[in-house]
């Protein structure tokens, strides 16, 4: 198998980088890349405690899916790609998504680990509700995924 | 007509329900949910951070894909809000 996606319930389950490496291992691969992004303790000023994260579960598999396979056509359509998302409330140090890419060369292995995050920044439906120190608690602001021609 | 609406990010705040039921006029379309939603903020939110929410939402069809402002809605119909997206 080459790819593997999922939304991870984080306060049932871990998303782990022992199991991306586990996935992505192939005595083909020259070049091994593992983005990890997690949740820090601050924006803008803000002194963070935790972000909860909300998706269109159905939306996001099907987008994950589909980015996979593009960056798979542009970059190297033999590599191998891990990428898992938390869903629900992570505290500061958790992981929130981890992206694994196995490729034959580090060139390749770079650019679709890239490639991979802006994209479900751009395309996949997550948002996220920080919560802070003070007790607050705020949506971030995010990308319009309204067609383009109705937005004036 | 009604129509029922699957709330997420930050429409969560216009109820404690995962969905919101609204009435709206019959044949009409996404163009008139949008003008409801900005009466309805309007009137019982006096939230600035959604004032915005009608404008930049897209709004997803039970097959999960983007309908547009023409998209005529159906009586009872199960329709998603998507407003502006930010994981990773």
């Amino acid at each position: 198998m080459t790819l593997h996606t999922a939304l991870v319930k984080i306060e049932e389950e871990k998303i782990s980088s022992e199991k991306a490496k586990k996935f992505i291992a192939s005595e083909k691969n020259g070049a091994e890349s593992i983005f990890v992004g997690k949740v820090r303790n601050e924006n803008n000023g803000k002194k963070v405690i935790a972000v909860t994260y909300d998706a269109h579960d159905q939306a996001v598999i099907k987008s994950f899916q589909l980015i996979c396979t593009n960056a798979l056509n542009k970059f190297d359509k033999n590599a191998k790609i891990f990428l898992e998302h938390a869903k629900g409330y992570a505290s500061v140090g958790e992981v929130s998504i981890l992206i694994g890419v196995g490729s034959g060369h580090r060139d390749e292995a770079f650019k679709i680990c890239r490639y991979i995050l802006e994209e479900v920044k751009h395309q996949s439906p997550i948002w996220k509700k920080e919560h802070y120190a003070d007790g607050k608690e705020e949506w971030l602001p995010g990308h319009s995924l309204r067609p383009k021609k109705e937005v004036k | 007509m009604e129509i029922q609406l699957k709330l997420y990010g930050s429409s969560k705040i216009l109820s404690e329900k995962e969905t919101l039921d609204i009435q709206l006029p019959n044949n009409s379309d996404i163009k008139k949910l949008r003008d409801i939603l900005t009466k309805i903020i309007s009137e019982k939110y006096s939230r600035s951070d959604l004032e915005n929410l009608p404008k930049t939402a897209a709004f997803f069809s039970e097959k999960d894909e983007v309908i547009d402002d023409s998209y005529k809605l159906s009586n009872k119909e199960y329709i998603s809000i998507i407003p502006p997206i930010g994981g990773g």
